[in-house]
C-alpha cells in the first residue's frame, strides 16, 4: 500500500528550478563517472600510431581490431572465458542447492542444535574470506586441491555459504507453512516436500543468490590466483593481471581486453537489472 | 513440529519420539553438505590460521617450530606492519566517509523529480561490475597517459601522476575506490529511499514540517537500517582491499599503498614467512570481527531508538 501511495505522490512531484539544477549536476557526475568507460572503448581501437600522436579525446580513423586480436590472443580468451564460466556456474549452481536446503530447514526445525549451526554459519558473514586467504591456500596445498578445477570451486562454496543461508533464510518466512504441511500429511518425504514443493516458491531468492554470487565470483583475483597456477586453468581476470604487467607502454591492447572481459558481464546486467537491483537491495536491506 | 496433529492420533509416545528423531535427521542431512563444506574452507583455516601463528613456519618444511607469542611482539616492532595497518585505516576512514556521503547524496537525487533517472542509476552503478583489477587498470592508465594527455591538450599543467608519489598515492586509490562503489551503495539508499511510506512524509507536512525537518526527522530515521548496512559494507570492504593495488601501484611507490592483505601476501607467499603471515592475518580477523560488532551494536541501538 505504501509503495502504491509514494509512485501516486511521485507523478505529482513537480519539476521545479530546484530540479532542474539537481538535473545538471546529476548529468555532471554521470559524464564524470562515465568518462573512464568511454576512454577505454575509444582508446582500444586506436593503433599504435595514434596512441601516441593523435589527442585523447579524438576518435580512431577507423575501426582498428588489431587490438582485439591481439588480446584475444594473449588472455587465451576460449580457455580462460570458459574456464571462469564453468567456475563460476557450477560454484553458484551447488551454493543454490545447499544453502537453500539448509535454509529451509534452519527455518522449520526448531531444535537448538539447529539454531546453534544458523549463529556458526553468520560468523563466516563477518569475515572476509581475503583475511583467510593463506590458510585457505595452506589446506588446499595440504589436500591436492589446488591447481584443480574441483578444489577451486569448493573455495568458492565455503566462502560463499555464510551469506547464502543467511539471505535464504531471511526469505523463508514469505514461503507459506500450510502447503509443506499439507504435503507432508500426504506423505512426502522431508526431501520430497523441500524440492517439490518448497524449491519452486523460493525462485526470487534463488535468482538473488545466483546473480549475486555470480558476480562475486566472476571477478574474483584471489583465490584463482591463489589455487591455480596452471595455464589451462586459469580464470579471465588471472589472465587479464599477467596482460596487464606486460602491457606497459602499448596498452591499447590490454584496454581491448578490458572490453572484452566486461562486454558479457554488462549485457547480462543490462538485461537483468530489475532482478539485480531488487534483489541487491532486498538482499541487503533484509540484515 | 508440523504434520502431527492428524497423524499422530492414536500413536504412542515411542513411535512419536522415533518419528520425530527421524524427522530431525532429514533436516539435518540437508544441512550437513554445506556445513561440511563451510567448515572445511572457512573455519578450519581459521583455527589452522591461529595455530600457525604460533610458529616460525617458513610454508615448505615439515617442522614447524613452535614460538609462542614472539610472532605477535614482533607485529607490534615491525615498522612494515605499522606502515601497511596505517595506510589501510586512512583507506577505510576516509572511504566510509566519502562513499557513505556521495552515494546518499546521489541516492536523494535519484529519489526526487528529475527525468531519465534509469540512465543515471545505470551510468553510476556500471563501475561496480568490473573486476577491482580492472578498476585499478584504468585508473593507471587514467593517471599516468590520458589525463596528462588532455593536459597537454588543453595546455594545462595539471599534476595527474597520483600513483607516482607517495603523498598522493593514497588519493588517488581512493578516487579509483570511489568511482567503483558509490554507485553500489547508492542503490541500496535508493531502494531505503523508495521504501518509505508516503504518509510519513504528508503527516509532516500537515505539522508544518520544512523540507528540511522533513529530511532530519523522518528521511534520516527511515533510514537507518540502510545506514548501517552500508557503513558496516564500506568498512569492511575497505579493512580487506588488496585487489585494487594488484595491477595499479603494486603498493608502491615504495610500500605507500601496501595494504595490510598485500603485506601478508608479500611476508607470506613471496617472503616465505607462513607463521608471521598467520599472525597478521589473525589480527586482521580480530579488528575485522571488532570494527563490525562495536558498528553493528552502535548502530542497531540507534535503529531502535528511533
Amino acid at each position: 500500500m505504501a509503495k502504491h501511495h509514494k509512485e501516486e505522490l511521485e507523478v505529482k512531484q513537480k519539476y521545479t528550478f530546484g530540479t532542474f539544477i539537481t538535473q545538471i549536476l546529476m548529468t555532471i557526475a554521470a559524464a564524470i563517472v562515465f568518462a573512464p568507460v568511454l576512454i577505454v572503448f575509444n582508446y582500444s581501437f586506436k593503433t599504435k600510431k595514434e596512441l601516441y600522436l593523435s589527442n585523447p579525446l579524438s576518435l580512431p580513423k577507423s575501426l582498428y581490431f588489431g587490438n582485439y586480436i591481439t588480446a584475444y590472443k594473449k588472455l587465451n580468451l576460449l580457455t580462460t572465458f570458459g574456464n571462469t564460466l564453468l567456475y563460476t556456474a557450477v560454484s553458484v549452481i551447488i551454493l543454490a542447492l545447499l544453502c537453500g536446503s539448509a535454509a529451509w530447514a534452519i527455518a522449520r526445525c526448531k531444535r537448538k542444535i539447529i539454531k546453534f549451526i544458523y549463529v556458526y554459519f553468520l560468523l563466516g558473514i563477518l569475515i572476509p574470506y581475503q583475511a583467510l586467504f593463506l590458510p585457505i591456500y595452506v589446506i588446499g596445498y595440504k589436500t591436492g586441491l589446488t591447481n584443480t578445477r574441483i578444489g577451486l570451486i569448493l573455495m568458492y562454496i565455503a566462502t560463499g555459504m555464510s551469506f547464502g543461508v543467511f539471505l535464504m533464510t531471511s526469505f523463508m518466512s514469505t514461503v507459506p507453512v500450510e502447503l509443506e504441511e499439507a504435503a507432508m500429511i500426504d506423505g512426502c518425504s522431508i526431501y520430497r516436500t523441500y524440492f517439490s514443493i518448497v524449491m519452486p516458491l523460493l525462485k526470487p531468492a534463488i535468482a538473488t543468490l545466483v546473480i549475486m554470487q555470480s558476480f562475486q565470483i566472476w571477478n574474483d583475483f584471489l583465490m584463482a590466483n591463489l589455487y591455480l597456477s596452471n595455464k589451462n586453468l586459469k580464470t579471465l581476470t588471472v589472465a587479464m593481471q599477467a596482460l596487464f604487467s606486460q602491457q606497459t607502454s602499448d596498452y591499447t591492447t590490454a584496454l581491448a581486453a578490458i572490453v572484452i572481459s566486461v562486454l558479457p558481464v554488462a549485457i547480462l546486467f543490462m538485461s537483468l537489472q530489475k532482478y539485480f537491483v531488487k534483489g541487491m537491495t532486498v538482499g541487503a536491506l533484509k540484515g | 513440529m508440523v504434520l502431527f496433529p492428524i497423524m499422530l492420533k492414536g500413536v504412542s509416545m515411542m513411535h512419536n519420539n522415533s518419528l520425530k528423531r527421524s524427522i530431525f535427521l532429514q533436516y539435518l542431512s540437508l544441512i550437513l553438505p554445506g556445513l561440511m563444506i563451510f567448515t572445511f574452507g572457512l573455519v578450519i583455516p581459521l583455527i589452522l590460521g591461529f595455530k600457525y601463528s604460533f610458529t616460525s613456519w617458513n610454508g615448505m618444511t615439515a617442522s614447524k617450530p613452535f614460538v609462542g607469542l614472539q610472532n605477535y611482539i614482533n607485529l607490534f616492532k615491525d615498522k612494515y606492519v605499522l606502515d601497511a595497518w596505517k595506510f589501510t585505516i586512512k583507506f577505510t576512514l576516509i572511504n566510509t566517509v566519502v562513499q557513505n556521503f556521495f552515494a546518499l547524496l546521489l541516492a536523494i537525487a535519484l529519489d526526487g523529480a528529475i527525468k531519465a533517472k534509469k540512465i543515471y542509476r545505470t551510468i553510476f552503478f556500471l563501475p561496480a561490475l568490473i573486476s577491482s583489477v580492472i578498476a585499478g587498470f584504468i585508473w593507471l592508465r587514467m593517471y599516468s597517459n590520458i589525463l596528462p594527455a588532455i593536459n597537454k591538450l588543453l595546455g594545462t599543467s595539471i599534476n595527474f601522476l597520483l600513483f607516482g608519489n607517495e603523498k598522493t598515492v593514497l588519493s588517488g586509490l581512493l578516487i579509483a575506490n570511489n568511482w567503483q562503489w558509490i554507485g553500489y551503495w547508492m542503490l541500496i539508499y535508493l531502494a531505503a529511499l523508495q521504501s518509505i511510506p508516503a504518509e510519513l512524509y504528508e503527516a509532516a507536512k500537515i505539522d508544518g514540517a520544512s523540507v528540511f525537518d522533513k529530511f532530519l526527522h523522518v528521511t534520516i530515521p527511515m533510514l537507518a537500517p540502510a545506514f548501517t548496512i552500508c557503513i558496516v559494507g564500506i568498512t569492511t570492504g575497505s579493512l580487506k582491499v588488496y585487489e585494487l593495488m594488484v595491477s595499479s601501484t603494486g603498493g608502491g611507490p615504495g610500500r605507500a599503498s601496501t595494504s595490510i592483505i598485500y603485506l601478508i601476501y608479500n611476508t607470506a607467499i613471496n617472503g616465505r614467512q607462513y607463521g608471521y603471515g598467520c599472525a597478521m592475518s589473525v589480527t586482521l580477523v580480530a579488528v575485522l570481527l571488532l570494527v563490525a560488532v562495536i558498528q553493528l551494536k552502535f548502530l542497531r541501538d540507534k535503529e531502535v531508538q528511533m
